[in-house]
């Protein structure tokens, strides 16, 4: 039998002479363009060219985590898979993980199996959306993921990879296929890849791992499902910047607000700086934020968002976007320089789904 | 899970999601599951649009329930 073989290094040239494996297969290996290309054949992609995977390079990445092929990272009830360490160490390599990254990504991949986060919903569901790791503790410097400048844009290996890492995942080995098991009506980009760390230095409050309860020295990914993401500029004020926050949670065509799903702001340096300066509390900020983010039952009915008729009662009634200012998510990331913050309003109708709290990133 | 708890089912859906209900099927080692079907799109009907449409999936609900779901 002649079999195709991979060649133990993509940019390998194509031997000219034939092997011959140990069960008598004639192996003809092929160059690293041509692998790409059974890779896409296949459907093992996301669209993108991935690097095509042999035993050494998964081997390096078992090895860097500590795992064996086997063991089980998490179990998903609702696709009926048990993804195995071995899986995830073949999508980090065709995603273009460096082996180091390893426990960022196994830790990443035991959230999706959080029952809260209700993957099924966060995955499969119309809203489409990405699911945002973030990653705290000092485990983000020494593998040098991003904290700062152009936070959600290109460039950066370790975020672009940990983030493709876990799609290709829902794709390969949880079968969430476009179209099919994936019911997005739009989807986002952020569904290619989306991965950030918290940037920690300059912090106006406690670090978020450090807000639930872990220690500074623990190194943690948590993950949230993004649909939306709006930009908000304000370099005036603290207090003009609650509005313009509580406004961003409370649009009224938000998939979230009737049913007050919570969100989530990514606080830029300069906005840090200047809540850190206000001397307000990260709980009364939240509360400003959510006090901020009213609307009338009356606005909510005339947008078609809440049914029935209009009454007077309604015109002075007011839906908070959220139904709980404790359950603001505030992360400061993004660049040093500029006063723009990224606001998320909840993701779905589904309240409490789609977060996760802080998983501990084992490392060896 | 209902029907292997030995509640009959009969999952009503619209048939866009013809082809997702189909992939969950054979996920769950269920490929010959059936399901009764309606045109799309569901959410933007009136009460009185909903209760036509109800009317009219009756007599499929009750066939499904008579003959069953596959062992």
């Amino acid at each position: 039998m002649i079999k195709l073989q991979m060649s133990n290094q993509i940019d390998q040239k194509t031997n000219e002479t034939n092997s011959i494996a140990a069960n008598g297969d004639v192996c003809i290996p092929i160059s690293a363009s041509e692998q790409i290309e059974i890779c896409f054949a296949r459907g093992w992609t996301d669209g993108l060219p991935v690097v095509p995977a042999n035993r050494s390079l998964v081997n390096a990445m078992l090895d860097a985590c500590g795992l064996h092929a086997d063991d089980v990272v998490a179990t998903m009830p609702s696709r009926k898979v048990a993804v195995t360490a071995e899986k995830v160490a073949i999508n980090a390599v065709m995603a273009g993980c460096k082996p180091e990254y390893m426990p960022v990504v196994v830790a990443a991949v035991k959230g999706l199996a959080v029952p809260e986060f209700v993957l099924h919903h966060v995955a499969s569901g119309l809203s489409g959306a990405s699911i945002m790791v973030i990653v705290n503790g000092p485990i983000a410097k020494k593998l040098g993921i991003n904290s700062s400048n152009n936070i959600f844009g290109p460039g950066v290996r370790a975020n672009a990879t940990i983030g493709r890492t876990l799609r290709l995942i829902l794709l390969h080995c949880l079968r969430y296929t476009p179209g099919v098991s994936d019911r997005a009506v739009m989807g986002n980009p952020g569904k290619y890849t989306c991965c950030i760390a918290e940037h920690e230095e300059d912090h106006p409050w406690k670090p978020w791992h450090v807000e639930q309860g872990f220690k500074p020295t623990d190194s943690t990914v948590t993950l949230i499902a993004v649909t939306s993401m709006m930009q908000i500029w304000n370099d005036v004020g603290h207090e003009q910047l609650m509005k313009c926050f509580g406004d961003a949670l409370s649009f009224l065509g938000s998939i979230a607000i009737v049913e007050q799903t919570p969100g989530t702001i990514i606080l830029c340096g300069e906005h840090a700086q200047m809540l850190r300066a206000s001397g307000w509390s990260k709980d009364r900020i939240r509360e400003q934020i959510v006090a901020h983010s009213g609307r009338t039952i009356a606005e909510l009915k005339r947008a078609g968002r809440v049914d029935g008729e209009i009454t007077a009662a309604d015109e002075n009634a007011v839906h908070f976007a959220m139904d709980a200012a404790e359950r603001l998510m505030l992360i400061c990331a993004g660049s040093r320089v500029g006063t723009l913050s990224t606001v998320i309003p909840g993701w779905s109708m589904e309240n409490g789904a789609g977060r996760t709290p802080p998983i501990l990133i084992q490392e060896r | 899970m209902l029907e292997k708890a030995g509640i009959p089912t009969v999952p009503v859906i619209t048939d866009e999601f013809t082809s997702t209900a189909r992939e969950m099927a054979d996920l769950w080692g269920v490929p010959e599951f059936r399901f009764v079907t309606m045109p799309h799109p569901l959410s933007n009907l009136s009460t009185a649009e909903l209760e036509q449409r109800a009317n009219e999936l009756v007599d499929k609900v009750i066939e499904l329930l008579q003959t069953g779901q596959p062992e």
